[in-house]
């Protein structure tokens, strides 16, 4: 199992403050430091706050990484929510 | 106790539209899944705080882990201080947050939602005075 992980995805959507909120409470529930970058900015992804500091918009690559026992299990469930929350906008 | 019960949430605010508003979005970012209770207003209606409103909120707010409370401004912190020198009556362990009412709601509520117990939950809310909008 890798310590580390990480994987971009290019977001559907605007990262409004519900997409923030499914996706800091997905992250919530791991073990691993989980971050997120925009750009040149990079956030705690489960603080909801920071996550929705980004000001992340549709068209955006947002890189997903994590440190920890449980990192791999961590980076695919916030790109699934990601993916999911910004389908529909915010 | 149950193993998937979230710590509860009850905002304090001397306007009960104030309350009910971010309680309301605070729900809605985290998904639903945390008892969030406004305790806004007096009894009567008007503006101000209710230690009443508060003890009725923190008892459905309970799901058996614990309570956080986050006044808006002034006299609600006196009320709930005031209702916590004498906890015999409401369920433990319930925490006051020195937070921003509603960036600390949103923070706690996401947080309690990812099932974190009642620390991990008001550090959130206090952290909320570092989170930067721009």
């Amino acid at each position: 199992m890798p310590e580390s992980c990480e994987q971009v995805i290019t977001l559907g959507g605007d990262l409004h403050a519900r997409p923030a909120g499914a996706l800091a409470v997905a992250a919530a529930k791991f073990a691993a430091d989980v971050s997120l970058t925009v750009g040149d900015k990079t956030v705690n992804a489960k603080s909801v706050l920071a996550v929705m500091g980004l000001g992340a918009t549709s068209g955006q690559h947002v890189t997903a990484a994590a440190t920890g026992p449980d990192a791999e299990q961590a980076v695919a469930a916030v790109v699934a929510a990601l993916s999911d929350a910004t389908k529909v906008g915010g | 106790m149950n193993p998937d019960a979230t710590v509860g949430i009850v905002l304090v605010s001397h306007s009960a539209a104030l309350a009910d508003g971010a309680a309301e979005l605070a729900s809605q970012v985290a998904g639903g899944a945390v008892a969030v209770i406004p305790a806004g207003g007096t009894d009567d209606g008007g503006l101000g705080t209710s230690a009443a409103k508060v003890e009725e909120a923190v008892k459905r707010a309970d799901r058996g882990v614990g309570v956080l409370i986050i006044p808006d401004l002034g006299s609600a912190v006196l009320t709930v201080r005031a209702l916590l020198t004498d906890p015999d009556d409401l369920p433990g362990p319930v925490e006051l947050a020195d937070a921003p009412f509603v960036e600390g709601v949103v923070a706690a509520t996401v947080t309690a939602a990812a099932g974190a117990d009642i620390e991990a939950v008001r550090g959130a809310a206090e952290e909320a005075w570092h989170a930067r909008k721009l």
